[in-house]
Parts: C-alpha cells; structure tokens; sequence
C-alpha cells in the first residue's frame, strides 16, 4: 500500500507585513516634512544703473518711512506701526475708480538699522491694507471676499485695486 | 446542582489580517503629502510673524536663503559668503527661469544685511521673493 503523502498548505505567512509596513511609515515620517511655505511675497525692480527718474502725483504716492528706532513716518506725521494700514486704506479705496496709471504706490523706506521684525511687520500692514480694500470692492461688486471669488472676477478686482509696492533703493552708505 | 456558565460562543479576538491595509493607506497619505527633507539647516533662526501671508503654491519653484542671528548665510545646504551669493543664485535663475526665493531671515537681523542680500539677488535677476514669515494669531 502506498501512502499518500501530505502536502503542506502552501502559505505566505502575513502575521509581519504589519510591521514592516509600520517600519515604512516611520520612515516616511522621520525623512519627510510637511510645512507649507507661508509668507510675504514681493516682486524685486530689476537692477539698472542709471535709473530713469518719473514723476508721479505727491497724492498718488505715500511714502512710508521706518527708521531704526522703530518709528513710523507717513506723510510727515509719526503714527504706531499697526496704524499704518487705517491710514492707507482710505487713501488706496479712493482710487479704485481712477485709471491704471494713477493707482496708488506705497514706497516702503527703512533704515540700515531697522530691525528685520519690524520692517516685516510694516510691510505686512501695507499688504492687509491692500487685501482689505480689495476684500470691501468685491464684497461690494460681487457679494463674495476676493478669496472666494472665480479667477475672472480675481482678475477684474486685481485691476481695480492692484498692490503696487515699492521697495526704495538703497542709499549708498559709507561702511 | 450544577450550573453551566453563559458564555457567547463568539470569538474574542481582534482581527488583524486587514491591518496591513489600513497602515499601508497611512504611508500611501504621507507619501502623497510631504516632500523630503532637502536640505540640514545649520544657522539658528526665529521667523518674524505676519497676517497678510500668501501660500507659495509651487513648491518646485521656492529656493532658499536663510539668514541666522549670527548674520551667517545658508545656500543649499552650505554657508555662504555675501558676494557668493549672486553667482549661486545666478546659477539657479538659469535653471528655473521664475524663480521665487524665499528669504528665511531671523527677526532680529538688521534691515541694511538684508538689503545687502536683495540687491546681490537682483543683481542675479532672482526678483520674486518671497518674506518667509509665520501667521500671526
């Protein structure tokens, strides 16, 4: 009599995969990073040497001067840092309904001995202003914030109320 | 007299066979949603904050500068010296022409190092920036 022999069940053994797929999200976890670039964006003149001198407006301009103190200077008068976008959001809503070429132009002057921080935090009160009256205008025209709206109307508000800041050029200082 | 206990005949373990799945889907999220980490950042830095913060969308694009409170530089992953910088950035403008560079500038450095620093990118024609800051609450 011949026996049959048995055949083992022919299985993959599964009980690790667990592990090894938590060893891979280790690794995913410990080589990667997540953080999303968050910050103020600004668009540089190009470099030119002779720089071609326009005259604009006094009223289609304003001037804000940061000195290493940490004083704001706006039109001759000193007002507190956060004050700044209260003080330009009017001016900037006056002229939505004026041409392209008359909008208004922020020019942004510090010190060589301001503090980074508070640079940062002027220029992020010049941009609120920015946001904010293009926020009232479509709120206005469209019912919606600027965030919300489709990319035409995007289009038409950034017309309307386009951020024009000017970073001025540096003075020459003797080191 | 006796009495037979009333257990349910049910099993009580926990399957664990679809477990694999569930942890594979976790590495799947990860991988989808982080980037690797590029480059050991060797200057100590404290980001200043801000409320009018724009996403970069494109990632690919962002290429960064760290300034330290010590004022040392960091390109990639070296320090570098002020006049190195334009060749470098240069460099990459060639490769991707729209360029944004973001300026990862500790908050007490003063604003004179960080002109310096924006004219040597002009001078390279890197003129996106970007002023990394964190939003403020």
């Amino acid at each position: 009599m011949i026996k049959k022999k048995k055949i083992p069940e022919a299985t993959i053994p599964t009980a690790s995969m667990a592990d090894i797929a938590f060893l891979l999200l280790l690794f995913f976890l410990v080589a990667t990073v997540i953080d999303v670039d968050t910050g103020l964006g600004l668009t540089l003149p190009e470099i030119n040497d002779k720089p071609v001198e326009i005259e604009i407006s006094k009223d289609r301009m304003a001037a804000v001067l940061v000195n290493e103190n940490g004083d704001v200077l706006i039109d001759g008068s000193v007002i507190p840092v956060f004050q700044i976008k209260d003080m330009l959001k009017a001016r900037i809503a006056s002229k939505n309904n004026l041409p392209s070429n008359k909008k208004m132009i922020i020019s942004l002057k510090t010190d060589r001995k301001t503090v980074y921080n508070i640079y940062i935090a002027a220029l992020d009160q010049i941009k609120l202003a920015f946001f904010e009256v293009r926020d009232e205008y479509s709120n206005g025209k469209y019912g919606k914030k600027y965030n919300d709206l489709n990319e035409e109307q995007q289009k038409d508000v950034k017309e309307v109320v386009p951020i024009i800041i000017s970073i001025a050029e540096p003075e020459k200082v003797n080191k | 007299m006796h009495f037979e206990k009333r257990r349910a005949n049910t099993k009580t373990e926990i399957p664990t066979s679809s477990m694999p799945d569930i942890i594979f889907m976790l590495l799947l999220f990860f991988m989808v949603t982080t980037t690797m980490r590029e480059v050991e950042v060797l200057v100590n830095f404290k980001l200043p904050e801000a409320k009018a913060i724009e996403k970069i969308e494109n990632k690919r694009l962002v290429s960064y500068i760290w300034v330290g409170n010590d004022q040392r530089i960091q390109i990639n992953d070296s320090i570098v010296k002020m006049e190195e910088i334009e060749n470098i950035m240069y460099n990459k403008a060639v490769d991707l022409p729209n360029i944004i560079v973001s300026l990862r500038v500790d908050q007490k450095s003063d604003m004179g190092f960080v002109t310096d620093i924006q004219q040597e990118l002009r001078k390279a024609s890197c003129l996106r920036i970007n002023y990394s800051a964190m939003v403020k609450i």
